[in-house]
């Protein structure tokens, strides 16, 4: 994560603002997208932080940030595979790439052993996925850990990275959402904790032919593999929870607090997008809105590709075509 | 037609034999139940509740009327105490038409098992129980510890439960009893988690020709480039068995271990009456599964936080929360309509205690 300017941040002013709000019914999508869109913008978004009715701009603006960066990390992973020799885009090619964000690549693992995990137990539940796994003849107990676990003791120089296995530290931007859907929910009543429980189970992993579709798969010369296409799901759906965590701290940072010595510093840090008179009244008046703001989504994906640190002008970093991976 | 040879019947070895011939036995679990609470009910009202650690030792007042089958059954109770662990019993030489006096037997032992599941739960619900409202995570620090200390209940309770059962001896009543409860039993869930499956082995100990069983059993599947085992189901009780070469056999699909050894038994005589010298040796239960409704949503958010150590919820990978107890070893499924499923069970008095240790803790986080 990278540090944004000076304000110490605090969760505690949201707490207030997390009742509904009347923003919008539900907008006609006109998107050639339609099916990915209303599982990123209403629900998904709610379930991960934003308001119950998020905007509708808002949404069209996540789903074009996430797109443009998905495309970017497939056809990354494309010159991997080919650089390999490979005919399909695996999980390997993926995990390469992530290979210099060691949280995220530690999320991305633990996902990968849960996903295991849950299919072990489903399986002993049910008599007839048992008979399934037998007839089916593969041993897939710890299929994704066993891969991961042995690609990476072949890309592993300094070791670091197979130590990630071993270690057992918080994962504290998982632990910050937990924590904040936990403080969301608390205060709802059972209709509203059902609906957003819904929404959380949305994924991208659901509708994978239609996420293939999306990601506009076959127009590729290398295509991912099944694994590959499990962790692209994944990776999508962190880049719209990045995405939100951000916009908030964007959001929360706009707001001027009494006493904040560096308040006549923020609008410094923040440069104004939009160009009529009627979305600045919007965005100065958000502050007592819930939904997050087309603004803050850009403002957060400026702030995060921009280098901080006194060796910025000189580090290269993974930016060969100029954007920032949100999701590794 | 070879029959299986019969070993000298033993007599009914499981420690003093009581005739289950009292009233109410031909009920089954829930009345059992209900006429347990309603005992423990009307013992509520004379006895206030305390807490385990501060006040003396109350002796289980019964009221002063029982009828007839209630104190038979206690007395029951008091005899299966002794009589050891039911499961631990080797049953093989029994017949299959034994499984009803069997049955009736596990009854009465899994009875007691909730009971006494209940009271070390009560005793240890008592350190983490929250009020019945929500929790947050304020109490993160004391919650996680105690529900550390209350999911490793180990030995410092039945070491703490046993001086006080010698407490306890002075009232004549108490002598009914086979237990000491400290608070109001009511405590106990009332919810007697359902199996739904189990998985059982067994060891035929003979190599076996797969295709002649296939050839000439009904109700048999075998597709030896698919799969190199038989695939065969019986109706009664509704099971599928696969059956291996090499004389193994896994059963899958009873509803309790008494009909998993049944169907086992049942698919074994099929395999004999093919001409295969089958035996059937080392039936062992390898997973049950339970599953129950604690009616009430539960808000699985403030319950991964808190008990991060053991749960892992990701909503959109599976919509429950997967709780990995200690002890005894059990994973939990737990959904937030209040459904909880219980795996990984060999013994169903395992799936009963996981379910009254996560009972307290699911109230805690109760959605009203």
């Amino acid at each position: 994560m990278v540090v944004f300017g000076t304000t110490f941040f605090n969760f505690d002013s949201f707490i207030g603002k997390t009742e509904s709000t009347e923003i919008i019914g539900n907008p006609v999508f006109s998107h050639c997208y339609r099916d990915i869109l209303p599982l990123m913008s209403g629900s998904g978004r709610f379930s991960l932080g934003d308001a119950r009715r998020p905007l509708h701009e808002t949404a069209v603006l996540v789903e074009d940030v996430v797109h443009t960066q998905l495309i970017n990390l497939l056809q990354q992973a494309a010159e991997i595979s080919q650089l390999r020799g490979a005919r399909v885009i695996s999980a390997e090619d993926l995990l390469f790439l992530m290979r210099k964000d060691k949280k995220k690549l530690r999320r991305l693992l633990k996902y990968m052993f849960i996903r295991d995990y849950k299919s072990k137990i489903i399986k002993g539940i049910d008599e007839d996925d048992l008979l399934e796994d037998k007839l089916t003849g593969s041993s897939n107990a710890n299929k994704r850990q066993k891969f991961a676990q042995d690609f990476l003791n072949s890309v592993d120089q300094t070791g670091e990275l197979l130590a990630m296995f071993e270690d057992d530290e918080i994962d504290e931007v998982k632990q910050e959402r937990m924590e904040r859907a936990e403080r969301q929910t608390r205060i709802m009543d059972s209709a509203q904790y059902a609906e957003f429980c819904e929404s959380r189970q949305l994924s991208f992993s659901k509708k994978a032919s239609k996420f293939r579709d999306w990601l506009d798969c076959s127009s590729m010369e290398i295509k991912p593999n099944v694994v590959a296409m499990e962790i692209l799901a994944y990776l999508a759906y962190e880049t719209v929870a990045q995405l939100v965590d951000l916009a908030l701290l964007v959001r929360q940072d706009m707001v001027t607090k009494a006493g904040d010595p560096f308040s006549h510093a923020i609008s410094a840090t923040f440069i104004q997008y939009h160009n009529s008179a009627e979305s600045t009244a919007a965005c100065g008046v958000e502050a007592h809105s819930d939904a997050i703001q087309p603004c803050h989504i850009r403002e957060a994906v400026r702030r995060y590709g921009r280098k901080i640190g006194p060796l910025s002008p000189f580090t290269s970093a993974y930016r060969r075509n100029g954007t920032a991976f949100l999701a590794c | 037609m070879p029959s299986a040879p019969r070993r000298a019947p033993r007599p009914l070895a499981l420690g003093s034999p009581q005739p289950p011939t009292a009233g109410p036995l031909p009920m089954d679990e829930e009345t059992y139940l209900e006429l347990y609470l309603d005992q423990c009910a009307v013992q509520d009202d004379l006895v206030p509740p305390r807490s385990p650690l501060f006040s003396p030792v109350v002796p289980y007042v019964y009221p002063p009327n029982p009828s007839n089958p209630e104190t038979t059954f206690n007395s029951h109770l008091e005899s299966k105490e002794t009589s050891g662990d039911f499961s631990s019993v080797d049953l093989s030489f029994l017949p299959d038409e034994f499984t009803q006096e069997n049955k009736e037997q596990a009854v009465i032992r899994s009875k007691h098992e909730i009971e006494e599941n209940c009271e070390t739960q009560s005793q240890q619900s008592r350190l983490p129980l929250p009020s019945g409202q929500d929790v947050g995570p304020g109490l993160d620090s004391s919650s996680l510890s105690s529900s550390r200390s209350h999911l490793h209940p180990g030995d410092a309770n039945s070491i703490q439960s046993s001086p006080e059962k010698a407490n306890s001896n002075p009232s004549p009543l108490a002598s009914i009893t086979p237990m000491t409860p400290m608070t109001p039993v009511s405590e106990c869930s009332g919810i007697v988690p359902q199996l739904q499956n189990i998985v059982s082995t067994v060891n035929l100990a003979c190599k076996l020709d797969l295709k002649k069983i296939a050839l000439h059993a009904k109700n048999a599947e075998y597709n030896p480039k698919r799969f190199a085992a038989v695939i065969m189901r019986i109706r009664e009780p509704r099971t599928t068995a696969l059956i291996f070469s090499s004389g193994k056999m896994v059963c899958t699909g009873a509803k309790s271990e008494e009909q998993s050894r049944l169907a086992a038994r049942k698919y074994a005589r099929i395999v004999q009456k093919l001409g295969f010298p089958a035996r059937f040796l080392d039936f062992k239960i390898q997973n049950m599964v339970g599953s129950c409704d604690v009616r009430f949503s539960i808000r699985l958010e403030g319950l991964v936080l808190t008990h991060q150590q053991f749960s892992s919820y990701e909503p959109e990978l599976f919509p429950g929360l997967i709780y990995r107890m200690v002890k005894p070893r059990i994973v939990l499924l737990i959904f937030v309509s209040g459904k909880v499923v219980l795996t990984g069970a060999k013994e169903r008095s395992e799936i009963y205690e996981a379910f009254e240790n996560i009972y307290p803790i699911l109230k805690g986080f109760r959605k009203a």
